[in-house]
């Protein structure tokens, strides 16, 4: 059985590692950066969202998922 | 003997559960009316439908519909074999007809919703005594999803869609009880059977598959790891299987050739045309999810509406549509219902006090039960889609306002793409299903075929039922064509020899969806030979150019 804390571990982890990708998409085509895109804003949001989750689901402890 | 305050809340929480069940029930109605008139029509109703009955066709011949399109009759099949399959054998009662498929995909509907109520009454029921729990609600959230525009326009179409929706449901409604002291085993096993069949007609599934096995490894990781692998076992055995067999043109033609161009703005349009047109259903259906992820546990119902939304997000895909959120509006009425059901079954009996004001209400339920159908009949208009002609429904369509806001416009304001009007009001505004057709319709499709049947030679259409009820071989699958020349799968060449050599007698276009160097070949040696405007489509019928008998 999944615990809250375990679930949102997992969830904090996918979504900063999501907003690292989009952000990383512009950093490594060097010399181009542009700025974020309107896709890439939603991404990022969504990622902070479900960073957000993730960390009050971490603080709901060992209460089953 | 005087009326207290709960007494008449109670009364007028029956009339307007009563108005509420009117207006459900009047989509329902609205819904068969337009069934009927599809099972009636011979014709594409939507570009597709008649591909979608040759693959049953082909099926029933003993043949795969996953070939080459490089040769002749350059045709093959993109979506998997399952709901062509169920077609056929229902092909020796109705002929290679597209009623076998518009029945099977109304009944799929009609399944779906009962699965969506039966759902709902299990898990808010409770003792039984509550009416609003008992019945109420589940009846509005399998009537609701069959008053949603999106299912409405599509449900009776001879397409894989609700077929799709209805496996995934019946998956939810078993996973969803892979727990139960009795029959765990059972419908968890059930459940998989079912997640294979909606694999197996449309791809898109694998977010339903996601959902599925994600509530159970919440639930029990070991049974999940031993599902999800037995389902990836037996799933993957009949795609290679199956690969094999038609010697790789399945993974092009399923897999490869739906690598299409993505626009995020289509995404963002049909999200908030999804939310606009199921506002209540959303809402509900995200506070719920909210309320589990964080006070409750997090269910099956709840994890599919929340995986469903990103079938939504593929919705951007060059070909796709508002179709991708059929899982979505079933995964909305289904979680809308379960909310409802917690609220009025923790505010039964309580009390509601507020700061200064001591107790406003001794119990709070009569409220509750008067705010549940108000909302539904809140939400109700946000969905209204109906014709405007006819006896019955040009008085609906005036009564409500709407009968001269037609879903294609008409005079000055006719959209650019139709020939003509359509009489059929939808909430959505501009849409290209939903209407009923005309006399001049069928006096249309009588046209078109005796051009058909004037020529000996196979024809080119971009349509399959005029080749089907020609008696003609299917040529082509457009929109398929055009996916792998965009991919870079397809060599034109044979077809564009047959085609400058006029092998086709005829040609028909509607979309024109085809690769540009086969446009451009048709435009060197077919020329214009009539236009007919059918359904609000022009189509154009092309003749070879002067042959040179000479």
């Amino acid at each position: 059985m999944v615990t809250k804390r375990q679930l949102g571990i997992f969830v904090l982890i996918v979504s900063l590692v999501g907003i690292a990708g989009l952000i990383s998409v512009d950093l490594l085509g060097a010399g181009e950066w542009g700025g974020f895109g309107p896709l890439q804003r939603l991404g990022i949001g969504l990622g902070l969202g479900g960073a957000a989750v993730g960390l009050i689901l971490i603080r709901l402890g060992d209460r089953p998922a | 003997m005087t009326l207290s305050a709960p007494r008449i809340l109670r009364g007028l929480a029956v009339l307007l559960a009563v108005m509420a069940v009117v207006a459900y029930v009047g989509y329902l109605v609205v819904y068969v009316s337009y069934a009927v008139e599809l099972f009636r029509w011979p014709y594409d109703y939507d570009q597709g439908e008649g591909f979608e009955l040759h693959d049953a066709v082909l099926y029933s011949r003993g043949e795969w519909p996953y070939r080459d399109n490089g040769t002749f009759p350059f045709y093959a099949s993109n979506y998997p074999p399952l709901f062509h399959l169920l077609m056929v054998p229902l092909l020796p009662i109705f002929g290679p007809r597209l009623i076998a498929g518009r029945l099977l995909s109304f009944i799929a509907t009609l399944i779906t919703a009962g699965a969506i109520g039966v759902i709902v009454r299990r898990t808010i029921r409770g003792d039984g005594r509550d009416w609003m729990r008992a019945w109420f609600i589940p009846l509005i959230s399998g009537l609701a999803f069959l008053a949603s525009n999106y299912v409405y326009q599509i449900g009776p179409l001879c397409r894989m869609h609700m077929t799709l929706v209805m496996f995934e449901t019946l998956s939810i409604a078993f996973i969803g009880e892979f727990e139960d002291p009795r029959h765990g085993r059972r419908n968890l096993i059930l459940g998989l059977v079912m997640l294979f069949f909606a694999g197996y007609t449309k791809q898109t599934a694998v977010f339903t598959v996601a959902a599925a096995l994600s509530y159970v490894f919440l639930r029990d990781v070991r049974k999940a790891l031993v599902a999800g692998a037995g389902l990836a076992v037996s799933a993957g055995a009949v795609f290679w299987l199956i690969n094999v067999a038609t010697d790789g043109q399945w993974w092009i033609n399923i897999i490869q050739a739906n690598v299409n161009e993505f626009d995020y703005r289509q995404t963002l349009f049909l999200f908030r045309q999804w939310f606009d047109l199921h506002a209540l259903f959303v809402v509900l259906g995200v506070g719920y999810l909210v309320y589990e992820l964080f006070w409750d546990r997090i269910s099956a119902y709840s994890l599919w509406f929340f995986f469903a939304l990103g079938v939504g997000a593929l919705s951007g895909k060059w070909g796709a549509g508002f179709g991708y959120f059929n899982t979505a509006v079933a995964a909305a009425c289904l979680t809308s219902g379960l909310a409802l059901g917690k609220v009025r079954e923790h505010l039964e009996g309580r009390a509601l006090s507020a700061p200064g004001l001591g107790v406003v209400a001794r119990d709070v339920g009569p409220l509750v039960a008067v705010l549940i159908p108000m909302l539904y009949l809140a939400q109700a208009p946000r969905m209204l889609h109906l014709p405007t002609s006819g006896p019955i429904f040009s008085t609906a369509a005036q009564v409500l306002g709407v009968d001269d806001q037609l879903a294609y416009g008409q005079g000055e304001s006719l959209a650019s793409t139709h020939c003509a009007a359509v009489a059929y009001h939808d909430a959505m505004g501009y849409t290209q299903l939903g209407h009923p057709l005309s006399e001049e319709d069928y006096a249309a499709g009588e046209q078109i075929m005796a051009h058909v049947g004037a020529v000996d030679g196979p024809i080119f259409s971009e349509e399959a039922m005029f080749s089907i009820l020609g008696e003609k071989p299917v040529v082509t699958n457009p929109t398929q064509l055009l996916n792998l020349y965009n991919n870079g799968l397809l060599d034109t060449t044979e077809m564009i020899e047959q085609i400058n050599e006029q092998v086709f007698d005829l040609v028909i276009f509607r979309a024109q969806f085809y690769p540009a160097p086969v446009l451009e070949a048709i435009g060197q040696h077919y020329e214009p030979m009539d236009q007919v405007c059918m359904n609000g489509f022009t189509y154009h019928l092309l003749s070879p150019r002067d042959r040179g008998d000479g």
